[in-house]
């Protein structure tokens, strides 16, 4: 037998979802999601999740950035090849910062969007929900909550047993 | 839901302050050797406020234009905030008698006798103003600053009386007019604000040339509006008006917004700086040789580092955008500091006998706090007095409901404004 991946739940309206995400984060759930057709307002405190990570890239992304266009414009015109233009010294900040402004930008955005793919996990070709044919229909016009196996308070019979008593249909296991 | 109870007590404290303050500030003016200086902190004071007002004008401008959602519960805090104009434009009568009575007092070129140092002749046969005097003459002046105040006062009168007449009828038809006055209201305050930094504050050295200076006041009006936009909303919340209706995302949007006027202020100011810097043309740079003259480098080195870097790291973290004790406690470090940047502007301009600027830290500054209590006080008594004529949100606004439910599902009771973990 194969590998169990967790265990899935439907809900057919945003309340009873909504509802369900909150027991299921006081119960201690960790490694969970739920999917919906659209964006739930609220459902992020429902679950009980916390701030993105995302941030600490982009911040680490904008000072390498910065700092690049500093240090490149003084190894260029001041050390490597010391260069005078415009009777200007030949290294300021001042003209360094506009390039260092541009990178701190640049580099930021790459950051961003390295750090949601890394910690998103992307791109993933495969997702043992796809094998699961019902839910087509999590773009459409159902609600589900699934709890990974991986979860350290995962147990088939007890994760079940609150998924019913939260008013979920349809449970079924998913395999790996 | 009704109309707040009116803080009359508040409103007379600060009503006897303000007085209190522009009485000290005349007194100043009449017994002063230096008049001059007294007269230039007056004009400190006073644009100060006009800051804070223009950039609650336009912050409702910009809500209408762009149908914005959010903003609808602070927008009538920033209406009554307009109450103060008129107000401000009986403060400013004194300065325009000042230059019909005594021309050249606080701009030179008013006095086209006035002796340019160095031996350059007299402000008459200078060149740079002879150029510019179909611009740069009493007449204009007057007629320029009336027309600022009457643009200003006439649109803070179209948009409240629409704005307060929608509590009453709810009718759509208000917003729609707000809309309108917004579309031309916007280049209208555009302009008079761009133009009245340029004859109040950049004449003052009338040789100088900067293509950036509207914006960097524009930058500092909003910054200022918001900021006591937030200085506003912890009054409520403390006071309990605001319990239940304002929420973590509306204080975050409301901070968001501030920080990105951080980074716009730091984007202009630097780059009139680095403009001036690079050009390296004697009738730019010698502004800025002046503002590094004794003292006046280290207020300098204040407004970069106080104006933005300090609120731009403090506000990077998403807990301090949406925590109202760390949103107010920048938004009054930056209120603050816009007087400080607003003096870097305009004290300067007094001059010792070989022409350097007198320094920063001196009796002067006594005036410029007294001319801000001054003005200020009058300001604030003018806001509470209206906070009371109206209700504490736009309650029938079409938007209401949408700015209210921010972002949020569940009803705005449950949230908590101090902690969001």
């Amino acid at each position: 037998m194969k590998k169990n991946y967790g265990i899935v739940a439907a809900f057919d309206t945003t309340p009873a979802l909504y509802q369900a995400c909150l027991q299921v984060r006081d119960a201690g759930y960790t490694q969970w999601d739920s999917l919906t057709p659209f964006p739930v307002h609220g459902l992020d405190a429902a679950m009980g999740m916390r701030r993105s990570q995302v941030p600490r890239f982009s911040l680490t992304g904008g000072l390498i950035g910065f700092c690049t266009g500093m240090s490149f414009i003084w190894w260029a015109n001041a050390y490597e090849y010391p260069l005078i233009v415009g009777g200007k010294p030949y290294f300021s900040p001042m003209f360094a910062f506009p390039i260092s402004y541009e990178l701190t930008i640049l580099f930021t955005a790459f950051a961003t969007i390295a750090g949601m793919f890394l910690l998103n996990r992307l791109p993933m070709h495969y997702h043992p929900l796809l094998k699961a044919p019902q839910f087509v229909r999590a773009s459409d016009d159902r609600f589900y909550i699934v709890i990974e196996a991986s979860d350290p308070k995962f147990n088939p019979a007890q994760t079940r047993a609150l998924l019913e008593q939260a008013g979920g249909k349809d449970i079924a296991e998913i395999e790996e | 839901m009704s109309a707040p109870t009116a803080p009359t007590a508040l409103a007379n404290k600060f009503l006897t302050a303000g007085l209190a303050g522009l009485a000290v500030t005349a007194l100043a003016f009449g017994f002063s050797e230096n008049q001059q200086a007294v007269a230039l902190a007056y004009l400190v004071g006073i644009s100060y406020w006009i800051a804070v007002c223009v950039g609650m004008l336009l912050l409702i401008l910009i809500h209408h234009i762009v149908d914005a959602g959010w903003s609808t519960v602070i927008r009538r805090q920033f209406e009554h905030g307009l109450s103060a104009f008129s107000w401000l434009f009986a403060l400013f009568l004194p300065l325009l008698i000042l230059a019909w009575v005594k021309p050249g007092l606080i701009w030179p070129w008013m006095d086209l006798t006035h002796v340019l140092p160095g031996g350059h002749g007299t402000v008459a046969s200078d060149i740079l103003y002879q150029k510019k005097a179909s611009f740069l003459n009493v007449r204009m002046f007057t007629g320029m600053t009336l027309g600022f105040f009457a643009v200003w006062i006439w649109l803070s009168a179209r948009l409240r009386k629409a704005s307060f007449s929608q509590d009453a009828d709810g009718d759509v038809q208000w917003t729609f007019m707000n809309r309108k006055t917004a579309a031309f209201g916007i280049p209208l305050t555009a302009l008079a604000l761009s133009f009245a930094a340029i004859y109040w504050m950049k004449s003052l050295e009338y040789h100088w040339f900067s293509t950036m200076y509207g914006v960097w006041f524009f930058a500092n009006c909003i910054r200022a509006g918001l900021a006591f936009g937030v200085m506003i909303t912890y009054w409520l919340y403390m006071r309990g008006d605001y319990k239940g209706i304002f929420n973590t995302n509306q204080l975050h949007c409301l901070v968001a917004l501030a920080f990105a006027f951080v980074v716009f202020w730091a984007y202009i100011t630097f780059s009139q700086y680095f403009l001036i810097w690079n050009a390296n043309v004697p009738e730019e740079t010698f502004w800025y040789n002046i503002r590094e003259h004794g003292d006046w480098v280290w207020v300098g080195m204040l407004i970069l580092f106080g104006h933005f870097f300090f609120p731009f790291i403090y506000w990077l973290s998403y807990r301090r955008k949406s925590t109202l004790r760390a949103a107010l406690f920048i938004s009054c470090w930056i209120a603050v500091i816009i007087l400080v940047d607003l003096c870097y502007n305009v004290l300067p301009a007094m001059k010792d006998a070989h022409d350097d600027p007198l320094p920063f830290l001196s009796l002067h500054l006594l005036w410029v706090l007294t001319s801000v209590i001054g003005v200020g006080g009058i300001c604030v008594a003018a806001y509470l007095r209206s906070f009371g004529t109206a209700k504490i949100i736009p309650i029938r606004d079409p938007r209401i409901r949408e700015s209210l439910t921010h972002h949020e599902a569940t009803a705005p009771e449950t949230y908590q404004l101090e902690a969001h973990s």
